[in-house]
């Protein structure tokens, strides 16, 4: 039970890294839906870097580095060049999917390297999560960099006459937002589960796309919403282990998928929005074109 | 961090400037854009201390002036002096930078944000964290010296039109600003809120800032406010003179060119039988509050019924229920007696219900139309121009031709794309579209906003026209004036209610000024 506890908690983490990163994004407008290619991509030669180098720090920081890449690239397609957020995104998941599938291949099997120690039983990585919550918390609502960030995503002319730069502040924020899938996607594959094969991730970063919309843009729900789906998670891999003989464990596995789809149904009613007011960044996957 | 100054005003180029001393002087300013000059050789000045409105028609080139004021266009020709010494605008930030403000007519506000986080969005002194305890306390000294009212920690959208106003008047003095460029200050206030901000514009002059109002139609507030006026007409200057000196009438000529009619004669038309009758209606905003509440009234032929009241009062969810755009929550529509409460859109225009939109723009027209398919919307389903589906262009091309040239919309031709009409032409030929089929009724919302006073009294002729046609029109708008010269019926509203309903030759207008701003004056029987 304690195991699976931590693996939920562990689980949960790289939702919390993921989806953070997603939010940064689309509070400043911009919308990245490639989330699960760029999380492909960060694990894919996170894992290799690592594997070849056996150094864990370097795997993390190649992870991060190609996922602040990819951050950049969507930027460069979404601001630079207008073109539509959502086309922009998918290019990058299928991108991430096939070359990650091509490089990837010939390192399929085990990591083979000495798990990464743990602080209290826990992964260290759950301990910085939560740390990034609360920065980006608060850095969101209480600095002037939050405040730039959240006009521009809510309105990037008034921004502009304001005085900020609509596009530098975009890059930026898909830039930092890229970062963290990458982190998230290497320590899926340096810590959750140190094992390649082909599309391994399967979905984690859609659900992590969905919990940003779950989140209302809070990073604090976002944190909860973790939690939730992580267990889930958990829960459709291991149900004997809470819930023996309820459902079958191919019943099981559709859960997660089942209650984003459900969350996502809610979440778009009217009812929602007007009980909710939910605080959708106004001028979320609109290029901004200077006058 | 660099520790902001004390106090909330930066140091620019114009402190120290004394009363009656010129902070900002454009010289020979032209504007060229590809097929017109937009401003021809135009000479401004203001003082400090000093409310000078600049009045134009739409297309007399105030808005290019403003921009070019603001560092958003860049003159062709001629130079701009701030404090005596010539500068250039590379963007709105040089602008900001050298103490000019602009409070924009479209609101340049974040609804989701708070005031505070409105007013020190890009301010620099806020520093990398917010302080907005110290900011709030600064803001407030600011209002108690102007006597502005509004709640900083309250969310931008939650506010009125006026207080949105003061948001912005607020952010560009905060930002330091000495000269303050005001796009038709009035133009969404009630009558309330428009003495308030006289008063609070005042205070501000005799602060040594230097104000500039750009105004379009409203001439009595010009006449109340300013020291001087500058009149522009096709981009040029046509007069510039002190304000003691200038009548209603004079302004209007210079305007215009020709001598308008201020005053339409409500004409008699007898009543005939009661076309619209709407019962008890009630309806929910998009926000799904309570936005109508047991509105009821009746037009009936030859009649205008007039609802006076600012945007936001219900005014949208009426006609959008009348127009079968929005399902009511209870109550009744009934035309020539038959209850149409539920129908749809479509049966209504087949029975003769006409709908002039406010927003001509992008629920009037179809900017990629062109003319005649943009007449075609309202023609498609009349079995004279469409037969079994399909539309019969040519038909429609000379009926386009005939009410362009009727209702004088100025255009190279009907195949041109409505989006090249400038906004009294395209309101023009929804117009045309309309009232050419001959309506039962007519609800004209909003029809002549920011239209100049040409296309205004024009519009206004029409709908009398309409009526004495034995239409019934149901008229929204803001514009007490407009109401007071055209309703036979005066309904003002304030949050979803009517608060009377009254005779148009017994109508008096502070009354329903005090009305639309929900107040029973004292003594009146309502």
């Amino acid at each position: 039970m304690w195991e699976f506890f931590v693996r939920s908690l562990d689980a949960s983490t790289i939702f919390t890294l993921a989806a953070l990163g997603e939010l940064i994004g689309q509070r400043s407008g911009v919308l990245n839906v490639g989330i699960e290619g760029v999380m492909l991509f960060g694990a894919t030669l996170g894992f290799i870097a690592a594997q070849s180098t056996g150094s864990y720090l370097l795997g993390f920081l190649v992870g991060i580095a190609i996922g602040g890449l990819l951050g950049l690239m969507h930027g460069f397609f979404s601001i630079t060049l207008g073109v539509d957020q959502v086309v922009s995104g998918m290019g990058i998941w299928i991108m991430g999917f096939g070359l990650t599938t091509y490089i990837g291949n010939p390192y399929t099997g085990p990591l083979g390297m000495p798990r990464i120690p743990s602080i209290l039983g826990l992964s260290p990585f759950f301990y910085l999560g939560i740390a990034l919550v609360v920065i980006t918390w608060f850095v969101l609502s209480k600095t002037s960099l939050g405040l730039r960030i959240r006009s521009v995503g809510e309105n990037p002319s008034v921004a502009e006459v304001s005085g900020i730069d609509v596009a530098k502040t975009r890059y930026l924020c898909v830039t930092i937002g890229g970062m963290l899938m990458g982190l998230a996607g290497a320590v899926y594959s340096l810590d959750y589960n140190p094992v390649w094969n082909y599309n391994f991730l399967m979905g984690w970063g859609f659900i992590a796309l969905a919990l940003v919309f779950f989140s209302m843009w809070n990073p604090f729900i976002l944190l909860s919403g973790s939690l939730l789906f992580g267990t889930l998670w958990q829960l459709s891999l291991n149900p004997q282990l809470v819930l023996p003989g309820v459902m079958s464990r191919y019943i099981w596995r559709m859960v997660p998928f089942a209650i984003t789809l459900l969350v996502l149904l809610i979440m778009s009613t009217k009812w929602f929005r007007i009980k909710w007011g939910a605080a959708k960044p106004e001028a979320l996957g609109q290029p901004y074109v200077k006058e | 961090m660099k520790p902001p100054e004390e106090g909330q005003v930066q140091k620019g180029p114009l402190k120290g400037i004394k009363r009656g001393e010129t902070v900002l002087e454009a010289r020979g300013i032209t504007k060229r854009f590809p097929g017109v000059v937009a401003n021809d050789q135009i000479y401004f000045e203001i003082k400090a201390g000093e409310i000078h409105a600049v009045l134009g028609e739409n297309g007399a080139g105030k808005t290019t002036l403003m921009n070019i004021l603001f560092g958003l266009y860049q003159p062709d020709e001629g130079e701009i002096f701030i404090g005596g010494k010539s500068v250039k605008f590379r963007s709105p930030l040089d602008a900001i930078d050298m103490g000019i403000g602009m409070v924009h007519q479209h609101r340049k506000l974040i609804p989701a944000h708070t005031v505070i986080e409105n007013i020190i969005l890009g301010h620099p002194s806020a520093g990398k964290i917010l302080n907005i305890n110290r900011a709030g306390d600064e803001i407030n000294e600011l209002c108690e010296r102007y006597g502005f009212h509004v709640d900083l920690k309250a969310k931008v959208w939650q506010l009125s039109e006026g207080e949105k106003q003061v948001v912005e008047i607020l952010k560009t003095l905060y930002r330091g600003a000495e000269v303050l460029i005001l796009d038709e200050p009035t133009s969404a206030l009630t009558p309330i809120e428009t003495e308030k901000l006289l008063t609070s514009i005042e205070a501000m002059s005799k602060d040594e800032l230097a104000i500039v109002p750009f105004i379009t139609h409203k001439l009595p507030i010009v006449l109340a406010i300013s020291d001087r006026v500058t009149v522009l007409r096709r981009g040029k200057v046509t007069a510039r003179l002190d304000t003691k000196d200038a009548t209603e009438k004079s302004l209007a000529m210079e305007m215009v060119g020709r001598e308008v009619i201020f005053r339409i004669e409500r004409t008699r038309v007898e009543r005939g039988k009661p076309i619209l009758q709407v019962e008890n209606l009630s309806a929910l905003s998009d926000k799904g509050v309570l936005a109508l509440s047991g509105v009821s009234f009746s037009i009936s032929e030859g009649e205008i019924f007039g609802i006076a009241g600012i945007s936001g009062n219900g005014q949208r969810e009426l006609v959008e229920v009348i127009a079968g755009l929005r399902n009511p929550e209870e109550g009744k529509v009934i035309l020539d007696e038959i209850d149409i409460t539920f129908s749809s859109s479509l049966e209504r225009w087949q029975r003769g219900m006409g709908y002039i939109p406010c927003d001509r723009i992008d629920v009037g027209s179809i900017g990629d139309f062109s003319l005649v398919e943009n007449t075609t919307m309202n023609y498609y389903f009349d079995d004279n121009y469409s037969r079994y589906g399909i539309v019969d262009y040519k038909k429609l091309r000379k009926l386009t031709e005939e009410i362009v040239s009727e209702y004088g919309v100025a255009t190279p031709s009907p195949d041109t794309q409505a989006k090249t009409l400038s906004g009294g032409n395209l309101q023009k030929l929804i117009l045309a579209r309309v009232l050419s089929r001959k309506p039962r009724l007519v609800i004209a919302d909003l029809p002549t906003q920011g239209l100049d006073v040409g296309a205004t009294e024009f519009v206004r002729n029409k709908l009398v026209e309409a009526k004495k046609g034995k239409a019934g029109v149901l008229l929204i708008s803001e514009d007490l004036d407009e109401i007071l010269s055209l309703s036979d019926w005066v309904a003002p509203v304030y949050e979803g209610k009517l608060m009377d309903i009254i005779p148009g030759e017994k109508v008096k207008r502070e009354i329903v000024g005090a009305m639309m701003a929900g107040l029973h004056l004292e003594g009146e029987e309502t």
